[in-house]
């Protein structure tokens, strides 16, 4: 059986007194509530110098380990909108960078790119306050150093002068082997194809 | 017939004489102390009149840019913010000079089909209204500009006219919100200065003045009231006597109640209500004229603050600070004492503010008319008994 619920006017009546009683026990909860809080601690961040830490999945400005990227193209291709530029000459095993260009104006930091990447060396980065004046400044160039290194001057030096030697000891080979005809031409300025 | 019985004399060759009465105040005798005896009476007097004015105008300008920053501050701490905390280095203090930068520097605006007079006027009868009042506040044992008998009449009459200029302003602004919020305002200041005036009764019977000089005088025990000082370490507040509490708290929380209303403060701030009326009667004011409504809130806040202080809490009295001699020290002492005072319940209206949300006009209505009204008859009634046999007793 249930319970005959008073008409909703009834219900909500209360005395004059129990109105006035209630609005001040009410305040004051409130009031008191308040009163705790406002001696509590902010838990604001004041963002420009103190800021929250990120994820570890976050997504931010991508980095590049330059030394690693092979130049692939592989994430240029994976990337849905095309941001992703890159160019740069190859010396044997050496890259010489021109760029590896990101236009942020486009990115929709989707991690797409960092998925097909061969020598896991794209990577979504931390940063995310990238706010510029000017349109250019948002195509962003991921390359820490450009064109050759010291280091890869000095390889390529060396692998040159390796081949060198190859070159002439089999110039040297041939003559012996063959001596009549006309001495084949050397490989001539091979230094891309000859690696392969 | 002589309509204007006070302004007459100055017309006349009579007036080489002040009129009889009491015209000074303490800026008419600061003056008279530094300028030569041949200066005449009326051009003390407008000194004097600036002089105080532009005490009251620096006074009112400093209290309400604090009391802007501090409502931020509250604002924000009461929601687990920090409140401005750039401008100016330490906890972003210079804020609301900022603020006030920003204003003086914006367009002066008036809307397309606004009456343009009204439109002007109001913002400066609303700031007008809020800087009078401050003449009959006691800053300090002997520091009040105009020792107005009425003080307190004076007070609820003057700031009543904030209505007019608020009306003025909605009307004037040709925008339907604004008039909206200006009926409100009217509304709502009409029907809780019956309340406000009640509730103060208690207090002025107990004091038998209506002056607010009196009434602060009496509690912190100066001038004819010394025997008193000794009790509550000089403290003898409305509030702090025992045998009054029965109205006294009651009535003290009806006037806090109707104060809030009158200065348009939430939980009673419908005429800006912001959620509906985009912000009410000031929806079309801009730059300074704005900032004019916005001084006034503040300043109103502050001075009907100060009634209460001086009515319930002792005016600039402190423990210990009346027992000083009269001197430099003891007026700073009591203009801190008041200020202080007087910001306190400032943040509790603040306090209130940020706690409770705004209520519907038909409660606002029933609890003016329907509890805070009767409420506070049936307290002057009790009031009146209580003080008529303590006057028996005391023989
Ligand atoms: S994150 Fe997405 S949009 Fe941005 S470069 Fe990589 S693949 Fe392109
Ligand atoms: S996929 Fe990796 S290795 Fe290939 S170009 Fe991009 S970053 Fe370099």
């Amino acid at each position: 059986m249930t319970v005959a619920t008073p008409p909703r006017e009834a219900r909500n009546q209360r005395s004059y007194w129990g109105n006035v009683f209630s609005a001040l026990r009410s305040t004051a909860a409130g009031m008191r509530i308040t009163f705790r809080y406002l001696w509590s601690k902010p838990v604001t961040i004041q963002y420009p110098d103190e800021k929250l830490p990120t994820d570890d999945r976050y997504r931010g400005i991508h980095y590049l380990e330059q030394d690693l990227c092979i130049c692939c193209d592989a994430c240029a291709k994976a990337c849905p909108i095309d941001c992703i530029e890159m160019d740069a000459t190859r010396h044997g095993k050496e890259l010489e960078w021109h760029q590896f260009e990101l236009d942020y104006q486009k990115c929709m930091f989707c991690e797409l790119c960092v998925y097909p990447c061969p020598k896991d060396c794209i990577h979504m980065g931390k940063e995310y306050a990238f706010v510029t004046e000017d349109r250019g400044e948002l195509l962003l160039d991921l390359l820490t150093w450009k064109g050759l290194t010291e280091q890869q001057k000095i390889r390529i030096a060396e692998a040159e002068a390796r081949k060198a030697a190859k070159a002439a000891a089999r110039k040297k080979k041939e003559a012996e082997a063959a001596e009549p005809p006309a001495a084949g031409e050397p490989p001539a300025g091979g230094e891309d194809k000859e690696d392969a | 017939m002589n309509l204007f019985p006070i302004a007459l004399p100055a017309l006349t060759e009579a007036a080489a004489e002040p009129p009889s009465g009491d015209v000074g105040n303490p800026a008419t005798d600061f003056l008279q102390g530094l300028l030569p005896e041949a200066v005449p009476w009326w051009m003390l007097t407008l000194l004097g009149a600036g002089l105080a004015f532009a005490a009251v105008m620096l006074f009112v300008t400093v209290i309400a840019m604090f009391s802007v920053w501090l409502e931020r501050k509250v604002a924000g701490h009461i929601q687990v913010r920090l409140g401005p905390m750039r401008v100016g280095g330490w906890h972003g203090w210079a804020q609301s000079i900022a603020d006030g930068v920003k204003l003086l520097l914006k367009e002066d605006l008036a809307p397309e089909g606004s009456d343009k007079v009204l439109f002007k006027l109001a913002p400066m009868l609303v700031l007008a209204t809020a800087l009078a009042t401050f003449v009959a506040l006691p800053f300090a044992p002997g520091l009040v500009i105009a020792d107005v008998d009425l003080g307190v009449f004076f007070i609820l009459a003057v700031s009543s006219v904030t209505t007019i200029g608020v009306i003025m302003a909605g009307w004037g602004s040709n925008n339907k919100w604004s008039v909206y919020g200006a009926m409100r305002e009217a509304a709502q200041v009409a029907s809780y200065e019956i309340p406000l005036g009640l509730s103060l009764l208690p207090p002025i019977l107990y004091f038998g003045s209506f002056s607010l000089v009196d009434a602060s005088a009496q509690q912190a025990g100066i001038g004819a009231w010394a025997e008193t000082s000794g009790q509550w370490f000089g403290m003898a507040w409305y509030i702090l006597d025992p045998t009054r509490w029965l109205v006294s708290i009651p009535s003290f929380l009806i006037f806090f109640i109707a104060l809030l209303a009158e200065t348009k403060r939430a939980p009673f701030d419908l005429p800006e209500s912001e959620s509906e009326l985009v912000a009410g009667f000031h929806t079309e004011y801009s730059g300074m004229r704005f900032s004019f409504f916005f001084l006034e809130e503040y300043a109103a806040m502050f001075v009907m603050g100060i009634v209460g202080v001086c009515f319930w809490f002792g005016g600039y009295s402190f423990p210990g600070i009346t027992a000083l001699e009269p001197g430099p020290l003891l007026t700073f002492l009591s203009i801190l004492s008041f200020t202080v005072k007087g910001l306190l319940m400032v943040f509790v209206m603040m306090w209130v503010r940020w706690t409770l949300p705004r209520i519907r006009i038909d409660q606002v209505m029933s609890l003016g008319y329907k509890y805070l009204t009767p409420l506070a008859l049936a307290l002057v009634f009790v009031a009146s008994l209580i003080e008529y046999f303590a006057f028996v007793i005391a023989g």
